[in-house]
């Protein structure tokens, strides 16, 4: 077996293969302050999920912001990590859109799943998790609930500053002037499809093309950057730990 | 690279950088004591010609680069906050206001006189002119049109420049009763030209496989032909640094023993991150060519001196158009033997940065060579986020080691 860690800025994934290149368990927990704690109880979840122990992992790479910091053979990026695990399930992409808690990124792969060209986010969290989370809390809804919210809207709001701070207040100003909550919360959906669709650009959208990252679980912003970007995306089942997954297929072939 | 501990990375020239240049600002507070006129100049603006009017220049943007990769940039840069100086002006500009604000007490001595050229960067006069509002010191503005194609060299634009010179010339004499000296002037050019044949040859052995020199040299060597154009001193540097580094080639050693990917850097550095290099090193990733570090060489023709310094502030590397830029920028892809562009959009210098989209996609398109592009600032430590640019490098070279 072997074990992929993905210590990401606000959750921990961890997922676990076997030589076949096959998901045989996964857990995902929030990373907390302390990416070392976080990955051991990630691993330890998943561990127990088969009936595993620490022991028949053979081989395990880290990755994400944390990937230093934990406890791992090797080490290896987000973008390597991410274009593995979606060319082993989907061949056919080749443009994947990664929506994470504190960045968002944009990669270009080829047929064999090797990376082209990438861009991201800048030192700035607007277009990233971190946003609907601010968010989410001025609003006083949990975060999960923010994608069903979506759907209800029929007028949603122009959010028109690309900055954190700036939207919260704008978003308070639309609250107070009486805007339905589910107008807001799809505005705010569309704002961020907009930063993220002009910072994709750049590498362009060749079909076909996958979402991934954490964010990508709310159906309301997967629905904002799809008529965004004009393309019905591939959507994996599980889009948060597909980083975490490229990482054990890193460790299957360091292995050999 | 357990072996690699026991030899520095370094030049054993470049570790004597940083004494020259100490030396060079403990020599312009002498130079003051004794009278001599000290001015501040932007970078492009000819030393050799102020030398020739014994007027001792100083460079602020050098000053603000070491107080960057010194670590005590922040207390000038938000000095300069407090007096109202928006984060978003360049911050060498915010440094040098800062200093002026809280009494120049520092390495560099006040100006007698401010000098500067509309050669390179939108910020420079409005800059220039603010140090003379705060300070009251008399200040010379230069024009230097656009140099659209190379034949702008050859025509009237020239002629304006060199007047620009000759009025430049009258204000030292006329301020300062300073007499002008053309032997003096054939003198700093001969020395200039030399350093700057001395630098280019230097820069043609980064050729070489494994590369003798690496980004924090180069990034380092450039200072003596930043300020100390003219003078011997910056000549007996760049021949001892030639001598050394012919010999690193002849013996075949590199930066780092396992050569993987030959870089190109465009930007001006971080300062204030120096160990950034260091961590491409580490892993296997050498700097091989930098637009910035050939930019500041420039060769002069002592027969006639006047025209040749007028060239020289028209040619610098900004004031010309983005073709030219680029073009200098694929024929170094090949001649160096460049693997991937790291690329390093500039907060402070929206002159420099501008065309860099363009010039990736040239690279790209033309010789299929990946490139990065990341943003932060070149001084200001705050614009910086080591953690997701170190996640970018990560990701570039792992890119560079599947292609």
């Amino acid at each position: 077996m072997y074990a992929g860690i993905d210590a990401g800025a606000s959750a921990t994934k961890v997922v676990i293969t076997n030589d076949k290149e096959e998901i045989v368990s996964y857990a995902i927990v929030p990373s907390g302050i302390n990416f070392k704690v976080s990955s051991e109880e990630a691993l330890k979840k998943a561990l127990e999920k088969s009936s595993l122990t620490p022991k028949d992992i053979l081989y395990t790479v880290s990755t994400g912001y944390g990937r230093a910091l934990v406890n791992a053979r090797a080490t290896s990026s987000e973008i390597t990590c991410i274009s593995r695990g979606i060319h082993k399930l989907f061949p056919s992409a080749r443009t994947i859109v990664d929506v994470g808690g504190q960045d968002s990124k944009a990669i270009r792969i080829d047929e064999n799943g090797r990376v082209l060209d990438f861009a991201m986010n800048d030192k700035c969290a607007a277009g990233t998790g971190r946003f609907l989370e601010v968010m989410a809390t001025i609003l006083g809804k949990p975060i999960g609930e923010l994608g069903k919210l979506h759907f209800k809207s029929s007028n949603p709001v122009k959010i028109s500053s690309t900055c954190t701070v700036f939207a919260e207040s704008e978003v308070i100003s639309h609250l107070s002037k009486g805007c339905k909550i589910e107008d807001v919360i799809a505005g705010l959906h569309n704002a961020i499809a907009e930063r993220i669709f002009n910072m994709a650009s750049r590498i362009g959208f060749e079909k076909d093309v996958a979402f991934t990252g954490g964010v990508t679980k709310n159906p309301g912003f997967v629905e904002a950057l799809s008529k965004r970007i004009g393309l019905k995306p591939i959507l994996p089942p599980e889009p948060q730990i597909i980083c975490a997954f490229g990482a054990a297929l890193t460790a299957i072939k360091k292995s050999t | 690279m357990s072996g690699e501990k026991g030899r520095s990375r370094i030049l054993q020239t470049t570790k004597k950088i940083g004494e020259l240049i100490l030396e060079y600002f403990a020599k312009a507070s002498e130079a003051k004591a004794q009278g001599k006129p000290v001015a501040w100049i932007t970078v492009f603006t000819p030393v050799e010609l102020l030398r020739a009017l014994d007027i001792y220049p100083v460079a602020p943007e050098h000053f603000s680069a070491m107080c960057s990769a010194r670590g005590f940039i922040l207390d000038f840069l938000e000095e300069s906050e407090r007096k109202g100086y928006s984060q978003n002006l360049c911050s060498y500009s915010r440094c040098t206001l800062g200093y002026a604000l809280s009494g120049m007490s520092g390495l560099m001595p006040p100006p007698d006189l401010l000098v500067t050229f509309r050669n390179s960067c939108d910020v420079y006069v409005k800059w220039w002119q603010s140090l003379q509002m705060h300070l009251g010191t008399p200040l010379f503005i230069g024009e230097a049109p656009y140099v659209l194609a190379a034949e702008d060299l050859d025509n009237y634009v020239l002629d304006y420049v060199v007047k620009q010179l000759e009025s430049l010339i009258r204000l030292a004499e006329e301020k300062f009763g300073l007499k002008y000296d053309e032997e003096k002037l054939v003198e700093a050019v001969k020395l200039s030209d030399k350093a700057s044949e001395l630098w280019l040859e230097t820069l043609k052995l980064r050729r070489c496989k494994p590369c003798p020199l690496g980004g924090r040299d180069s990034a380092s060597d450039i200072f003596p032909l930043v300020v100390m154009q003219g003078t011997m001193e910056a000549v007996q540097f760049y021949e001892e640094l030639l001598e050394e580094v012919k010999e690193k080639a002849s013996r075949g050693e590199g930066v780092i023993e396992n050569e993987k990917y030959r870089l190109l850097f465009d930007g001006i550095w971080l300062w204030y991150a120096f160990d950034l290099i260091k961590y491409f090193e580490d892993k296997g990733a050498v700097f091989v060519y930098e637009p910035y570090s050939e930019a500041w060489a420039c060769r002069l023709d002592a027969s006639k001196p006047l025209e040749s310094v007028a060239r020289k502030v028209l040619s610098m590397g900004l004031n010309v158009d983005i073709d030219l830029r680029i073009e200098r920028f694929l024929k170094s892809i090949k001649e160096f033997n460049i693997n991937g562009a790291v690329l390093f959009s500039n907060r402070s210098c929206k002159t420099w940065s501008a065309p860099q989209l363009i010039t990736a996609e040239a690279i790209s398109g033309e010789f299929n060579v990946p490139y990065l592009l990341f943003e932060a600032d070149m001084a200001d430590p705050r614009q910086y986020s080591e953690a997701q640019i170190k996640n970018r490098i990560d990701a570039f070279l792992e890119v560079l080691g599947e292609s």
